[in-house]
């Protein structure tokens, strides 16, 4: 059986700022229609991951990173969401001051020529609270209305890859149970997913794959369920407990 | 009376547009261009260029000083202060303020334009007729510029809270790293800002020329004057910059039929003191809007 090429290869990366090394030799990849986490401590260099894939400020020092049969390596952000992989931020990173409908829009920039009516409909459709904010201005929104629209915004590219940095930031955990099960009906409809978290076992819950991150390097990688059941995984980041 | 308030408004619609120019390429670069007022004289010169040596009437030379300002603004951006930001936001004020001596100095090694202000003529007419309106003798280049701004600024409404464009440019100023990730080439919006906002002053220059003259040293004062109008109606609004560069031109006007010059306009910088101390949100502001 052979399986499908990867959406997302990432490959013995390096990557860092100036003279900080960051990542050590990342292994990563993301198939269509998979729901992956990242996992790991505070300055694990899970962010730094997401940025180097979107191409945003961190320097890569060697490997590959190769998206949807292209290489990054010179690619501009501009052009990762050309090809269709999105980044959902850590702190959302909204347009504050612009509609809900504004922000909406301006995330299908590089396909404005295009008519956007079906895509938004979808978004309000799937996020229904947002269909009632419209007209409002995005910093009146709660949190988890921002986050719903900064996911909305992404999906109005039109993304192959999605990836959240830390989306349950600062949310209750009934709101965070609704993102995730977004999150999984968009990888069974087709576009994969990148979760970064902290929040390891309700994370693992959701995903198919997950790989921890460690002082830059991969520490662990497994199926979900594989993963739950590690007692490193335990010992680590569950410390014990079950919420 | 009235005729001292229509004067005022007058001087101070240039100040206004002076303020709205450096209020839209601090949101974009996050830096005050100090260079602003220059590029008001600049423009005012090149409508004189278009007016002398291309033979242009008044609403051409402004089309084309507002273009030039357009296309001036974009190399400032590329070529000045965009390599100056890869020392940091510092670097990029000091760059703004090497440009005011480029300018000044430059200008007047010019062909035609020296360093002595010189006059142009009037839109639709003489820049010397006048009109009787409620008693008082009214310019008629004042309505002109009245006129003009409001259709500068019902320009700028438009594009910015209209357009998907403009709409992009506001995004990419308040967010930048939101922006980029969506695929907006922020370099880009930052180089349209900039040209916008030095499009505006080339544009004020013109507008208010047959009335003040153009050309002359007297561009960094006219940058004080709109950084006061801008800190008077708060930077942070567009409309409060237009606003505050109305008050200003009335303050400095009444100032200066009372007043010796040189007491007037000392008067008028130091209600930038005041203003930060006692209201920094400016007189339109609201206060949570001082930030950063
Ligand atoms: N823009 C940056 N410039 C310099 N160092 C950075 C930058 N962003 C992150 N770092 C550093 O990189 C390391 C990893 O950070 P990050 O990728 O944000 O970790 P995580 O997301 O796993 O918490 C940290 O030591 C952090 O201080
Ligand atoms: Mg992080």
């Amino acid at each position: 059986m052979s399986r499908p090429r990867a959406l997302l290869e990432v490959r013995a990366l390096h990557a860092g700022y100036g003279a900080l090394d960051v990542l050590r030799g990342v292994d990563l990849e993301v198939r269509a229609g998979e729901l992956v986490a990242v996992l790991g401590p505070n300055g694990a260099g899970k962010s730094t991951l997401l940025r180097s894939i979107s191409r945003y400020d961190a320097t890569l020092r060697s490997g590959a990173i190769v998206f949807d049969g292209v290489d990054l390596a010179r690619a501009t952000t501009e052009r990762t969401v050309r090809l269709g992989c999105l980044q959902v931020p850590e702190g959302r990173q909204l347009f504050a001051r612009l509609s809900v409908d504004d922000n909406l829009r301006l995330g299908a920039f590089v396909r404005r020529r295009a008519s956007l009516d079906a895509e938004l409909s979808a978004v309000y459709e799937r996020f229904a609270p947002l269909a009632q904010r419209r007209g409002q201005p995005a910093f009146t929104l709660s949190g988890g209305e921002q986050q719903m629209l900064a996911i909305g915004r992404a999906l109005m590219a039109r993304p192959k890859l999605l990836m959240l940095d830390e989306p349950s930031t600062g949310l209750a955990p009934q709101v965070v149970e609704q993102l995730f099960a977004i999150a999984s009906e968009l990888a069974r409809s087709g576009t994969a997913l990148l979760i970064v978290e902290q929040n390891a076992y309700l994370t693992l819950r959701h995903a198919d794959r997950a790989y921890v991150l460690e002082g830059g390097r991969v520490a662990l990688a497994g199926t979900a369920s594989e993963l739950m059941r590690d007692e490193r995984v335990k010992a680590i980041y569950l410390g014990g407990s079950t919420a | 009376m009235l005729q001292l308030l229509v004067a005022g408004l007058t001087v101070g619609s240039e100040y206004g547009l002076i303020a709205l120019g450096i209020h839209i390429i601090l949101r974009a670069t996050r830096v005050v261009n100090f260079a602003q007022g220059e590029f008001t004289i600049v423009g005012g010169l090149v409508a004189l260029t278009c007016v002398d040596v291309l033979h242009l009437n008044m609403w051409f030379a402004l089309a084309g000083a507002t273009l030039a300002g357009f296309a001036l603004g974009l190399a400032f951006e590329i070529v000045v202060l965009r390599p100056a930001g890869r020392t940091g936001e510092a670097g990029v004020t000091i760059a703004t303020i090497g440009a005011v001596f480029v300018l000044l100095y430059g200008h007047a090694l010019v062909p035609g334009w020296g360093s002595n202000p010189q006059p142009l003529p009037g839109f639709g007419g003489p820049a010397t007729g006048s009109v009787e309106l409620a008693g008082a003798t009214v310019q008629v280049q004042s309505l002109w510029v009245f006129a003009l701004l409001i259709a500068a600024l019902a320009v700028l409404y438009l594009f910015f809270e209209r357009t998907y464009f403009g709409k992009a440019i506001r995004a990419a100023a308040e967010n930048p790293l939101g922006a980029r990730l969506i695929g907006i080439d922020v370099n880009s919006t930052r180089a349209v800002s900039v040209a916008l906002g030095i499009a505006l002053a080339a544009y004020g220059g013109t507008i208010i020329g047959p009335i003040t003259l153009v050309g002359g040293a007297a561009g960094f004062a006219l940058t004080i004057k709109g950084f006061v109008a801008a800190i008077v109606g708060g930077l942070e609004s567009p409309i409060g910059c237009v606003a505050g560069g109305l008050v200003v031109g009335v303050l400095q006007v009444f100032l200066q039929s009372r007043l010796p010059y040189d007491i007037a306009d000392p008067i008028v910088y130091s209600v930038l003191l005041v203003m930060l101390l006692v209201r920094p949100q400016g007189l339109f502001g609201r206060r949570d809007a001082v930030r950063d």
